[in-house]
């Protein structure tokens, strides 16, 4: 069994790259929408990694995505343009073309990916001593000191954010770390070892007493979770082409949330669902868009009272332990 | 009647050891000044009123708490300083009073997830999925379908840990407990709740276990019947003291557990014996 999967992940990422052949005819329209669904996979993915599997109630995930779009302008916007500007002919040409273009965007990415998962790291080791409310109001206090940091940095552009960055993100970018964030958070969670997530989740006494250091899970979750959505920042500010430091605020994490508990904590299936759901949406509610927050918060209401399991959450439901 | 003797005292170490182990909780003396041995392949009884501290002895053996005084060795190094998971690893496993199986788990995944500590391969490999990995998959795969089979929970594999009946969840979290491999394995109340068949059954398993998992097994337990029926030997625990220790047979005959049971000087039978029977 465990053999099909790299077969169909090698098999998605040729089916991406297929079509990705094929985007530039498809309506600009739609393939934006397509991107932010991606984008926006990603982000609820990695999200439920620390909330669904982990338990761990973190309000913090649009200041991973932050420090990505931030940090990832070092490759594609600083460097880049340092290496173009370079007296060396053939490494300047060579930054100029397709190959090196993509190659420096790929740098990017990790950049954004491995400096989110640093701050994760560095977030998470002190707070996940934290239980529930306290550590959601930690994560929000680190999100909004991300914000802020941003916000009033000259280099990055302050309060009016940055301007002209490259447009690398295309479609077969977004799917192809779509793949790649399917693939290893599906390892992850479905082994023996990634059950230990869960185990830390359901009940950490227990967890310890069979040999899963519960410290070490949670830290493992939030770093994982963390460069995921940091890829995701990168991927998109080279979509928007612009960064708005307000773009990464509370409300953008809890729209992230919203993915999450709709689509079932700890449900991948579910939490896919519910992201292209919640990113749809607004799109057919845009004469109403101004109330999305409000809507977000009924929403989450009424599902708590029907189904506390999430909506696509047809797996049995768990009973919370205190 | 399984009639093994514990192991001679003289001719082996002892494989845990409380040295006036003592946990305080603030004023409350919890467990006071407690000298225990066990001895390897032993099955050992711990009984005492409600509240005498015996629950709290098996958290500081299982690192919950530290000793506030005292010493716990385990093959004769201390376990002093180290965190739950760690002493885990060590060889120590133990099931809860009130059942702590991971509710979000199936049946099989309780039990699967416990086999991480002899896993063969590192998390790197899960994350690419490598080779090795699907093998050691394989591997556990089959290691605990064999468990779940010896402990008749096979046809439960697929269902909720906690949708099970309450005797099954008990045997269960054993289950989980042997996953891990250990050398010694601490029970806590696991006939609570059952009834007299339920309960005969769960003598008959932990015999079993013991002699096919070559356990040291210490038990609590208010039920009479089971502890005077499978253990070899017995310590009492009153407000946090030993205040006997023995065979089967001596600590019937004891005054002071009477006392302590009762609160009377009489030499009475704990009310549940008859009951049980
Ligand atoms: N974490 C704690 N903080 C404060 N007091 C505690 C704590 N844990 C246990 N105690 C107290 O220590 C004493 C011993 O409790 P313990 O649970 O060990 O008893 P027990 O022998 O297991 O009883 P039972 O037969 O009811 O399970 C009790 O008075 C209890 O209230
Ligand atoms: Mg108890």
């Amino acid at each position: 069994m465990p053999p099909r999967r790299h077969f169909l992940f090698l098999l998605s990422l040729g089916l991406v790259a297929g079509i990705a052949c094929f985007s530039s005819g498809f309506d600009p329209y739609y393939l934006d929408l397509l991107i932010m669904v991606g984008v926006n996979i990603i982000l609820a993915v990695s999200l439920n990694l620390i909330s669904g599997h982990t338990g761990q109630f973190s309000l913090g995930h649009a200041g991973f995505m932050a420090i990505g779009a931030y940090l990832s302008t070092l490759v594609t916007v600083f460097w880049s343009d340092s290496l173009l500007a370079s007296a060396n002919e053939k490494l300047a040409g060579f930054a100029a073309s397709p190959w090196g273009q993509n190659l420096l965007f790929l740098l990017a990415l990790l950049t954004g990916g491995l400096c989110a998962a640093f701050a994760g790291l560095v977030v998470g080791g002190p707070s996940l001593r934290l239980r529930g409310d306290y550590l959601a109001l930690v994560t929000l206090g680190f999100g909004e000191i991300v914000r802020v940091t941003f916000q009033n940095t000259e280099t990055f552009g302050g309060a009016l954010g940055m301007y002209g960055l490259p447009d690398h993100t295309s479609f077969f970018w977004v799917y192809a770390t779509v793949a790649c964030t399917l693939f290893v958070i599906g390892n992850l969670t479905d082994s023996t070892w990634g059950r230990g997530f869960a185990a830390t989740r359901d009940d950490e006494i227990a967890a310890a007493s069979i040999g899963i250091n519960p410290t070490r899970y949670k830290i493992i979750a939030f770093v994982v979770g963390a460069f995921f959505a940091g890829v995701a920042g990168a991927l998109f500010a080279h979509f928007k082409m612009t960064i708005v430091p307000t773009g990464f605020d509370f409300t953008r994490s809890i729209e992230i949330v919203v993915m999450v508990i709709l689509g079932g904590m700890g449900n991948t299936r579910g939490v896919i669902l519910a992201a292209i759901l919640l990113t749809l949406l607004p799109e057919f509610l845009r004469p109403i868009a101004q109330y999305r927050m409000v809507l977000y918060a009924l929403l989450l209401i009424v599902l708590m009272i029907l189904r506390p399991q999430g909506l696509f959450n047809f797996r049995f439901s768990r009973k919370k332990s205190a | 009647m399984d009639t093994t003797p514990p192991a001679d005292p003289r001719s082996s170490a002892p494989l845990l050891e409380l040295r006036r182990a003592t946990v305080r909780f603030g004023g409350l003396t919890a467990v006071n000044a407690v000298d225990l041995q066990l001895f390897p392949g032993g099955l050992y009884g711990l009984i005492g009123p409600n509240g005498a501290g015996k629950s709290t002895l098996f958290n500081l053996i299982t690192g919950l708490y530290q000793p506030t005084e005292g010493e716990v060795l385990f093959s004769g190094h201390s376990l002093r300083g180290q965190r739950p998971h760690q002493i885990a690893r060590l060889g120590i496993a133990r099931t809860f009073q009130n059942i702590r199986l991971f509710s979000g788990l199936s049946v099989f995944d309780n039990v699967r997830v416990a086999c991480n500590l002899h896993r063969a391969t590192a998390p790197w490999h899960t994350l690419l999925r490598l080779r090795a990995f699907q093998s050691d998959e394989a591997a556990i795969t089959a290691q605990v379908d064999s468990l779940l089979t010896l402990f008749g929970l096979q046809s439960f594999r697929d269902h909720p840990a906690t949708s099970l009946p309450y005797g099954d969840q008990r045997r269960l979290e054993i289950v989980r407990c042997l996953a891990t491999r250990p050398q010694l394995l601490l029970l806590d109340e696991p006939a609570a709740g059952m009834n007299p068949a339920e309960k005969l059954d769960l003598i008959r398993l932990i015999r079993e276990v013991r002699q096919r998992f070559a356990l040291t097994i210490l038990l609590v337990e208010h039920s009479m019947r089971v502890v005077m029926d499978v253990c070899e030997h017995i310590a009492v625990l009153d407000h946090g003291t030993k205040i006997a220790e023995g065979s089967p047979a001596q600590i019937k005959r004891n005054l002071a557990v009477a006392e302590a049971y009762l609160g009377t000087a009489a030499p009475a039978i704990p009310p549940e014996e008859k009951s049980a029977c």
